[in-house]
């Protein structure tokens, strides 16, 4: 086990580059998932860290080593795909054991290794069973098993559960937690699903075009996103933005929608913003007031659509309240889960 | 392998991945290198010994000729026999394309969505020609072709090639037909349409891939054919080009600056239309190997 | 053509019936102008051409015919032992024993080091593939001519080469010891990339983070080669196999132009044996029992073949 440390990281194909500068450091034993859109870098990062891409610039370093040179055997990585990409003429047990029997590992060592890493995943009947033999959520565990078994300083996850259907994605996602808790390795888990990268990570880097936006705690780049891409990735459903212009301390929409704030910064007349506020952030009862065009119920909570001011807003209501298409219904945002994003830079311009 | 195949990709355009270590790429461009000269140079060296005189061909096979000879090719050029060969082989070809698309398309078609009595004993039946060369039965095929009066006949060439082909090809358009799917046959029902203009409405114009590849598997096997006209055909201005290179040979035995020449001259069709459509040619040859 | 009446009962039918018996169940009126339409033409040309000659070649072989008028000089078996009796048969039967073996040991192991060679990421690889595929469009005829002129014993490449080092030249096509070496020779060159092609295929339809997981593994080139690539390509060398002996079995245009099966028989194959003293001798009884023959050889190749090695393909 070693922590991780990825140093002014560049990558370009030919002349075009698609990543640049990113810094990162993961510490032993850390989780961090690396989310972002597809086409945003993630996975190259991943395979530059495995040794399956080559590195335009900077350094990666496994424990104090910087491995740039070093083939994906010689890093001790062990990396779970998004196909699996379990060798479909050997058995399940000759999977996991292949490694193991490359490195010249003693009979004895790899059979119990093998199956030490079978009860934790419970593959134990399946060691004799070919991948085609196996369903979706068996091979992927088959996947960790492969990698359990290596030992390895770091651990990588290619979009592992991109492949199943949701009910067994939620299921292994806290299967792989639970692994994490128990083996305890460095982990990089890259996915495009911001709710796996949420539950899952102790720390998420979020990307863009090549570009890390922000990194911190789930909680942290939920509570106070750094930009406007931030805000509008992290979190279900998604966060509402209206165009606004800063008028005497408060923002003021194109049809008079006002929404007052917080800021450590000096902010004229005119400067040109956007407004955020999440859906589940909304109160019931205050300024802001329209009509509702569509209501979803989930059983639980059940998602408005509202209509201010012709802007189509969603907020989420506690299915305690009954709520009927075409009704009036008047909202207020709380001044502490407003946020004001600069309209061209993006940045966070409220304190929150 | 099922479904429909894509054509084996001629290029594969895959970005990323470790670029390879110097040692390996010279250790390929030179193993490359030497083998594509095995199987260029004889190619070359034949298209160059047309432009030499005899004399120089023997002391010289190899390199460019100090003299280019041009009326070596000229003389085939301006000759009937070239181009009237040349026309007979696109003739067969062409007709044997032909039939073999149509019939075994219908007949495809009627295996893979018209089930009726016999219908697996029937394809069986087909596949059978699969198993064994055309040349096994040549003598009675002969016999038979003569007494029906085909005998030095472009249809006595023809009409046994499709029937040979039809094993193959009726496997392909079968499979791929089966591969379309199945709801545009109920939307067609629905609509008003029977088989037959389902067929020729729906399934034809949806089939240009498998046609393509049974057209070229069929018209490369016409071409290149040489048993099967050797012994149906006797005069020589029904000759395609296989059995006028051979008696070409007879006629100039030990000038093989003309041989070469004409060898030379033969093929050129082959080789330009090889690298012209070299996906699709590819494609069908081996799509016939796969299934 | 109005369906409407024949909706309604179909449609409930259908409902209830899974997706692939709904295929199969025949609810369009005019079932009977498809089948005697599209059936009869390939089944005609088919069983005249084909079929019946076939059953002809077996019936033909038990008599003595030189094919005009009818057959009338019933031998029972004997054509059948004069072909095993026959010397340039027994050559033939060898000769076509060595291509097996030379496809086998030979063409095909060389096909697969070239197919992972041109599926290297390096400039050319599709100009290379190309070029070794070319052999094969070519027409058996022409090739097997274009060699005649390389074995060539003064003008050819051989002879030139030799004659550049000072020493007479040999002429192997006409030396019955080597001549068939030589002919062999032509055959590798002929159809390696065929079956180069092939595999091709079989290594692009490896899914490639199959061999990263291995790279990842810690397999070495070779390593990777021997115990992932080679196993997953297991069902594309049966089939270059199973081809190379069904197209074996065939092979005549390119020894006529060749070595026109001399000298002395030395590079008879079974065809060539048919054509040779079948065809022009005009003995139709006797080519027929050669037919039958290689018909037999061909079915039990290719059944045995099927069964041992694809039972699972």
């Amino acid at each position: 086990m070693a922590g991780l440390e990825l140093r002014n990281i560049a990558k370009s194909y030919g002349s075009v580059s698609v990543i640049e500068g990113i810094n990162l450091s993961v510490e032993d034993g850390e989780f961090v998932a690396l989310v972002g859109p597809s086409g945003c870098g993630k996975s190259t990062i991943l395979r530059m860290v495995a040794g399956l891409e080559d590195i335009t610039g900077g350094d990666i370093l496994i424990g104090d080593n910087v491995v740039n040179e070093l083939t994906p055997r010689e890093r001790n990585i062990a990396m779970v795909f998004q196909s699996y990409a379990l060798y479909p003429h050997m058995s399940v047990y000759k999977n996991m054991a292949f490694n193991l029997e490359l490195s010249g590992k003693p009979k004895d060592e790899i059979d119990r290794r093998v199956r030490e890493a079978a009860r934790m995943l419970e593959l134990e009947p399946l060691l004799d069973r070919k991948p085609n033999q196996l369903s979706g959520g068996q091979r992927q565990r088959v996947a960790m098993g492969r990698a359990v078994v290596r030992d390895p300083a770091v651990f990588l996850f290619d979009e592992p559960l991109s492949n199943l259907d949701a009910k067994l994605r939620v299921q292994m996602r806290s299967e792989i937690k639970t692994l994490h808790r128990k083996v305890g390795v460095t982990s990089i888990y890259v996915t495009h699903d911001q709710v796996e990268a949420m539950t899952l990570a102790d720390r998420v880097v979020v990307l863009n075009h090549g570009v890390i936006q922000q990194e911190g705690s789930p909680m942290e780049l939920y509570r106070r996103p750094a930009n406007l891409f931030v805000a509008g990735f992290i979190g279900s459903p998604a966060m509402n933005f209206f165009d606004a212009v800063i008028e005497g301390g408060t923002a003021r929409t194109a049809n008079d929608l006002t929404f007052p704030f917080v800021s450590d910064q000096q902010l004229v007349d005119g400067h040109k913003v956007v407004v955020g506020i999440r859906p589940e952030h909304f109160l019931t009862g205050g300024a802001l007031a329209g009509e509702v065009t569509f209501v979803e119920p989930t059983g639980g909570q059940t998602f408005v659509t509202l209509d201010l001011a012709g802007h189509q807003t969603m907020v989420l209501v506690s299915s305690e309240q009954d709520i009927d298409t075409g009704a009036g219904l008047s909202v207020s945002a709380p001044i502490e889960r407003t946020y004001i994003f600069d309209a061209e830079a993006g940045n966070r311009l409220s304190r929150n | 392998m099922t479904e429909t195949t894509a054509p084996i990709d001629a290029a594969t355009a895959s970005s990323g991945g470790r670029s390879e270590r110097l040692p390996t790429k010279i250790y390929l461009y030179t193993s490359l290198t030497i083998l594509a000269a095995i199987i260029i140079i004889p190619l070359v060296t034949t298209a160059l010994g047309g432009f030499k005189t005899l004399g120089e061909l023997r002391g010289n096979p190899f390199g460019l000729p100090s003299d280019w000879q041009w009326e070596n090719y000229g003389g085939i050029l301006f000759s009937q026999r070239y181009w009237l060969q040349m026309g007979n082989s696109l003739l067969i070809a062409g007709l044997t394309v032909f039939l073999t698309l149509a019939f075994s398309a219908m007949a495809a078609f009627a295996f893979a969505h018209v089930k009726f009595f016999g219908s697996g004993f029937l394809l069986n039946y087909f596949l059978i020609g699969l198993m064994f060369p055309a040349a096994t039965a040549i003598l009675p095929l002969f016999i038979r072709i003569r007494d029906l009066g085909l005998l030095d006949t472009y249809w006595g060439v023809v009409l046994p090639q499709v029937a040979f082909g039809l094993g193959m090809s009726i496997l392909l358009f079968r499979n791929f037909f089966r591969n379309l799917p199945s709801e545009l046959f109920d939307a067609a029902f629905v609509d008003g349409a029977g088989y037959i203009r389902f067929f020729w409405s729906i399934t034809l114009p949806l089939s240009r891939p498998i046609i393509a590849t049974v057209g070229i598997i069929s018209f490369v096997g016409s071409w290149n054919s040489y048993i099967l006209p050797l012994i149906m055909l006797n005069s020589e201005s029904k000759y395609p080009w296989p059995l006028g290179i051979m008696v070409y040979r007879g006629e100039f035995s030990t000038d093989w600056q003309l041989i070469l020449a004409f060898i030379t001259l033969t093929i050129l069709p082959t080789v330009i239309v090889f690298f012209a459509a070299q996906k699709h040619i590819i494609a069908g040859l081996t799509a016939g190997a796969v299934k | 053509m109005s369906q409407t009446s024949s909706i309604s009962a179909p449609r409930a039918l259908s409902a209830r019936t899974p997706a692939i018996a709904r295929r199969k169940s025949n609810r369009v009126r005019g079932t009977w102008p498809v089948l005697v339409l599209f059936l009869p033409p390939a089944l005609l040309l088919f069983t005249v051409f084909v079929i019946l000659p076939m059953g002809e070649a077996a019936w033909y072989s038990f008599y003595n015919w030189n094919g005009y008028g009818l057959p009338t000089q019933w031998i029972g078996t004997k054509n059948y032992e004069l072909i095993f009796n026959n010397g340039a048969f027994r050559q033939a039967l060898i000769n076509n024993g060595l291509i097996i073996l030379v496809s086998i040991v030979i063409q095909i192991p060389l096909a697969l080091w070239i197919a992972t060679m041109v599926t290297h990421r390096i400039k050319g690889a599709v100009m290379f593939r190309l070029l070794f595929f070319l052999p094969y469009v070519l027409a058996d005829v022409a090739a097997g001519m274009i060699w005649r002129f390389v074995y060539d014993g003064q003008f050819g490449l051989v002879a030139g080469i030799f004659n550049a080092m000072g020493m007479s030249a040999p002429f192997w096509l006409a030396d019955r010891q080597v001549a068939f070496y030589a002919v062999l020779g032509v055959i590798v060159w002929k159809y390696f990339g065929f079956h180069m092609m092939l595999f091709v295929a079989g290594l692009q339809s490896i899914d490639k983070s199959v061999l990263e997981a291995a790279d990842i593994d810690g397999a070495t080139g070779w390593q990777k080669f021997y115990r992932v690539t080679l196993p997953m390509l297991g069902s594309t060398v049966r089939l270059s196999v199973f081809f190379a002996v069904i197209g074996s079995l065939q092979l005549f245009d390119m020894i006529m132009p060749l070595t026109g099966g001399g000298p002395s028989n030395a590079t008879q194959t079974l065809v060539t044996f048919l054509y040779s003293f079948g065809v022009m001798r005009m003995q139709v009884g006797f080519g027929s029992a050669v037919g039958v023959v290689l018909f037999v050889i061909c079915v039990v190749l290719a059944f045995s073949y099927k069964r041992i090695f694809m039972k699972n393909d």
